[in-house]
């Protein structure tokens, strides 16, 4: 409720009050809401699978992050851990939502009403795309041929941009509970 | 004893993490340390048994990626430790926090006996691909008490 708050202090329109309504309502939402609060352990089981999640995109697209920008694992190859670990950065996107959603559908208003929410999914939103397009250039390993300064310079940039997001939106999402303490 | 986790908890210090907006920025830092942690010991892992980046020796898997795990565990340690002080007295009776303590226990003697038995005997059959099966089983206790770590973490929190 204390969300709810916050978004009236900002002077926010409840845009979303409807659609929050619809969702909590739904079957989806009632059967969210029984899960989490009659299922015991449920909540944290599933806190704990959204963390695995979130632990599978840092070892692929940070760690692939992170080799560009020469900071780890200096003996695999660009294209190679791109190949390798892609897949992981996905299943890892689709573990997350797969285990996220049932809190949104149980409660919508405490989320669709909260800047740091917002903030996150943004930041997803960017996240996901910086790193396609991250994967499709380094399938080719533009580090392991001849190619001129800029165009290296401009992929570890991009891979500089992919490990901030991947990190921001972790952070943000931890956030989420502490709104008060950034919108008051 | 309780005495001196009261005392740990009514330290400024503890007052001040507590009370600002300090607590969630050690909590947000903690699970960032413990992806990283579980990032790299899961790739390990996931190599000394076999399943993954077969290409690498298990002997560079390691050397690589284990530092970033003990970075990480470093971080996770200090976030932790200040999360803790906030509410010391009530997390030593936690039975969450008290199976994680453990089980962070287990994992630490999992990682002993890798690194001084089972990652030595290993390396002269490594060029196969194939690992000794000790290596193996040192491995999936690893994932199993890792991921087991980080229930009883997130349960921490749960338990009223």
């Amino acid at each position: 409720m204390v969300v709810r708050q916050v978004a009236q202090v900002q002077g926010a329109p409840n845009m979303t009050a409807g659609l929050s309504d619809f969702l909590a309502g739904s079957v989806f939402g009632r059967l969210a809401e029984f899960l989490l609060s009659s299922v015991p352990g449920m909540p944290p089981i599933l806190q704990t699978l959204h963390l695995l999640s979130i632990c599978s995109i840092m070892a692929s697209a940070a760690f692939v992050s992170l080799r560009i920008l020469g900071l780890a694992v200096p003996s695999q190859q660009v294209s190679e851990m791109v190949q390798r670990l892609q897949p992981w950065t996905w299943y890892g996107v689709a573990g997350a939502s797969v285990s996220g959603v049932w809190f949104v559908l149980a409660r919508p208003e405490r989320y669709f009403d909260n800047p740091v929410f917002q903030i996150k999914f943004t930041l997803l939103f960017f996240a996901v795309l910086f790193s396609v397009m991250l994967y499709r250039v380094g399938h080719g390993d533009p580090t392991g041929r001849q190619i001129s300064t800029a165009l290296r310079l401009k992929f570890r940039l991009l891979a500089g941009v992919v490990l901030l997001l991947w990190v921001t939106v972790l952070l943000a999402g931890r956030w989420i509970a502490y709104a008060e303490y950034l919108f008051w | 004893m309780n005495d001196f986790w009261l005392q740990l908890e009514s330290h400024p210090l503890a007052g001040e993490i507590g009370a600002t907006a300090l607590f969630p920025l050690m909590e947000s830092l903690h699970v960032l340390s413990i992806c990283v942690l579980l990032g790299a010991i899961v790739m390990v892992d996931l190599r000394v048994l076999g399943l993954a980046a077969l290409r690498y020796p298990v002997r560079i898997m390691v050397g690589e990626l284990v530092p970033w795990a003990a970075w990480a565990f470093l971080a996770a340690n200090i976030t932790g430790l200040a999360m803790f002080i906030t509410r010391a007295s009530a997390h030593v009776q936690n039975p969450a926090f008290q199976i994680k303590m453990a089980l962070l226990l287990l994992a630490g003697l999992n990682i002993a006996l890798f690194h001084f038995r089972a990652f030595p005997a290993m390396i002269p059959g490594e060029k196969e691909g194939g690992t000794a099966l000790m290596a193996r089983l040192t491995a999936g206790l690893s994932l199993l008490l890792w991921c087991a770590v980080m229930l009883a973490g997130r349960w921490v929190g749960h338990v009223v």
